[in-house]
């Protein structure tokens, strides 16, 4: 990077079913007022607003105009950014890019989704291409579930090993104040929830959330003045799939691509050669259990065709070995526009120590952070305590 | 290219039909609420900046100061047309059948306009600097139609 | 946040939004779909540096960046690759029609080509007879039927011959 980039603060609203006590203005405004008190700074001081949701959502359209009181944007430079799941990272990225450039010092970045609003399933069917996959919008759900009969019928997983990720993610966000599903389930009650689309039950599905999530993102004289912990931003990287579904070269697992190609070249820039040794924490994007699965085999933390063992032996427990998803994940909270950045706010918490019940524990210097977007992109990002790290 | 053959041009119609709902808020639903059941209407002040803004909204948009319900302060019901225009076309998507009349209102005590309809007046007879006042609707829900339209005073 | 902020009820407002589309296909997707419309006929796309089968055709084979020429015909039978029963009743967003539940999603490779095409599958929802690698048949509409969409496939069905591993 030209500058180092650090993360010197941020909020997040409490995500929620229902949010009817606000709208899209005042939802935002919650977490970015959250995240000026976090770094104890003034919306004067913001030299750029960056915004992201899932485009369209909402039934509104410009949502860098609506939103312009609640966000403090108000004459400042910006950006309004949609790339799908995946946009709260590249939120996160684009601002990196501001102030690594030399040209901003201190960027204020933001993801928000009020799902509540929206009618995800139209907007969503409007991803499929038009002449040739339409008629056939499987959503989001087929798309998963065809990934795990897949999964399963290729490495010998079975449907007990989703449930076991549908358990750690909700158990882990009974213990974070702002997560949506704060669920006490067992590995039962996961086996036993409604059928959607074999294999994908309803516990193995992430929930539809209504939440926002902001950043401030400061070049290092910036950070090193004004903050007691800043988060350095030591690498990005994002790779895109071919086009959605129609593509892929790896058709037997129904896996995409972008996942291990951005991964490889992430480790690569860093000189990263045991990833599940070299970070403390990871928070990945995983809006199904079989995704996280994936997740695993493609950042490199066990060979393909193992992830399931991984989740079978406990090591990704927020007390085990390669800890991941600590917050309850994306199963636990998926404000679309704001996921992919609650995972880059999550792993600075936990760098900072800050993470309160769900701090995993042990020393955290390092994290990685994954983003996962419809249109079949991701943002990977390394953090870390320190630029020596 | 191979086998050149011409197979001419392939087009496909398709729509996308996509149910919203949004939601005011809690400052946007004290504005309705009182639209609705008192027919007053409020716009929202900000003390930092001594500006009314219509309409009411939680964050004033210039200084970023916190607004609250206590900030609330009623405006009109008379207003002063900023600008106006009759729109002669039609699109599936407008609100009313051509002709339609509508104008930019600052409300008395708001700084900022109001978007609505004009009626009981004919185009020719508008200028800007008119005073109008509000015609409410019959049935009222918590819509900006709870307004029907503005007429000269 | 103060409680007298709070109003005793919250107003939303309910809108619909309904946008028209008009889709060109290009010249690739042009050829595919009127084959498939008029002659029942599946076309590939072979790219010259990497020899992947592409279907749909695409102008060019996105990893290798080099311009596709050679249209391949493809069998009407492949192999199942991936499947889901669904049970939740999915509208098709082109009719508005829901597709009732339970019933069988699933993507097939089919014979000649590298990627896969999902559609319906017509078989039981029952998950113990349903294998990855089972072999399929494409069944399409009668020609009157057919407009150049993957609608114009009825579904996939089991053909005969032996599992693919």
């Amino acid at each position: 990077m030209k500058r180092n980039v650090a993360v010197i603060g941020g909020g997040q609203t409490r995500h929620a079913a229902r949010r009817q006590d606000v709208n899209q203005v005042e939802m935002v405004n919650e977490a970015v007022r959250a995240a000026l008190l976090d770094a104890r700074m003034t919306m004067d001081e913001i030299d750029a607003v960056l915004v992201g949701n899932m485009e369209f959502f909402e039934g509104t359209h410009f949502t860098d105009c609506w939103l312009v009181d609640g966000m403090g944007a108000y004459g400042k430079s910006g950006l309004k950014i949609t790339t799908g799941g995946t946009v709260g990272a590249t939120i996160t990225c684009a601002g990196a890019h501001h102030v690594a450039s030399g040209l901003f010092d201190k960027v204020l970045c933001i993801g928000f989704e009020k799902q509540e609003e929206g009618d995800t399933g139209a907007i969503l069917s409007g991803v499929a291409h038009p002449l040739y996959g339409r008629s056939m919008a499987g959503a989001a759900v087929g798309y998963f579930a065809m990934m795990g009969s897949s999964y399963m019928a290729t490495w010998g997983a079975r449907e007990e090993h989703s449930a076991m990720v549908a358990v750690k993610a909700r158990q882990n966000a009974r213990k974070n104040e702002y997560a949506h599903l704060k669920l006490d389930i067992t590995i039962a009650d996961a086996l036993n929830s409604r059928m959607l689309a074999y294999p994908i039950r309803l516990l193995d599905m992430c929930p539809a959330s209504n939440g926002a999530c902001a950043m401030i993102l400061a070049d290092e004289k910036t950070a090193r003045d004004r903050c007691d912990k800043p988060v350095w931003i030591r690498a990005m990287d994002t790779a895109h799939n071919e086009q959605f579904e129609l593509d892929w070269s790896d058709v037997t697992t129904k896996r995409p691509i972008f996942s291990r190609v951005s991964a490889a070249r992430l480790y690569k820039k860093m000189g990263i050669g045991k990833p599940a040794e070299f970070f403390d924490v990871f928070e990945i994007y995983e809006p199904a259990t079989w995704a996280e699965l994936v997740w695993y085999e493609d950042l490199g933390l066990c060979g393909p065709g193992e992830g399931f063992r991984m989740i079978e032996a406990g090591k990704t427990e927020i007390d085990g070995p390669i800890p991941v998803n600590p917050s309850g994940g994306v199963l636990s909270t998926n404000c679309i526009g704001a996921s992919a950045m609650l995972r880059v706010w999550e792993a600075a918490l936990q760098i900072r120590g800050e993470a309160g019940d769900h701090q995993v524990p042990r020393e955290v210097r390092r994290a990685l952070t994954t983003a996962y977007g419809g249109t079949n992109w991701t943002v990977l990002i390394a953090l870390s305590a320190g630029l020596d790290d | 290219m191979t086998e050149e053959m011409d197979y001419g041009v392939f087009e496909v119609d398709q729509h996308i039909t996509a149910h919203s709902r949004y939601y005011a808020g809690w400052m946007g639903s004290h504005f309705y609420i009182r639209l609705r059941d008192e027919k007053k209407i409020h716009g929202v002040r900000c003390e930092s900046c001594a500006k009314v803004f219509w309409p009411p909204r939680s964050t004033c948009g210039r200084c970023f100061s916190q607004l609250t319900a206590d900030d609330l302060v009623e405006i009109g019901p008379e207003g002063t047309v900023e600008t106006f225009t009759r729109v002669d076309y039609e699109e599936p998507v407008h609100p009313r059948r051509a002709p339609l009349i509508y104008a930019v209102i600052t409300l008395d005590g708001a700084d900022t306009g109001m978007a609505h309809f004009l009626g009981e007046v004919d185009f020719d007879r508008i200028e800007i600097g008119m005073r109008v006042r509000p015609v409410f609707a019959e049935e009222r829900k918590g819509h900006i139609l709870d307004i029907a339209y503005f007429k000269p005073v | 946040m103060s409680q007298t902020n709070m109003p005793r009820e919250f107003i939303s407002v309910p809108m619909t939004v309904d946008v028209p589309y008009r889709f060109a296909a290009g010249k690739y997707l042009t050829r595919f779909l009127k084959e498939l419309r008029d002659n029942g006929r599946f076309f590939g796309i072979k790219c010259p540096s990497c020899g992947r089968v592409q279907m749909p055709p695409r102008i060019v084979c996105a990893p290798c960046h080099v311009r596709n020429e050679e249209w391949v015909e493809l069998g009407l039978e492949g192999t199942l690759v991936g499947f889901t029963v669904m049970y939740l009743p999915l509208t098709d967003p082109t009719t508005g029609k829901p597709h009732e539940p339970p019933f069988v999603y699933g993507a097939v490779v089919l014979d000649g080509a590298d990627s896969s095409l999902s559609h319906l599958v017509n078989v039981e929802p029952d998950v113990e007879k349903i294998k990855v690698g089972m072999r399929m048949r494409v069944v399409l509409r009668p020609r009157e039927e057919r407009t150049g969409d993957l609608s114009d496939i009825l579904y996939f069905e089991p053909a005969a011959g032996p599992v693919q591993d």
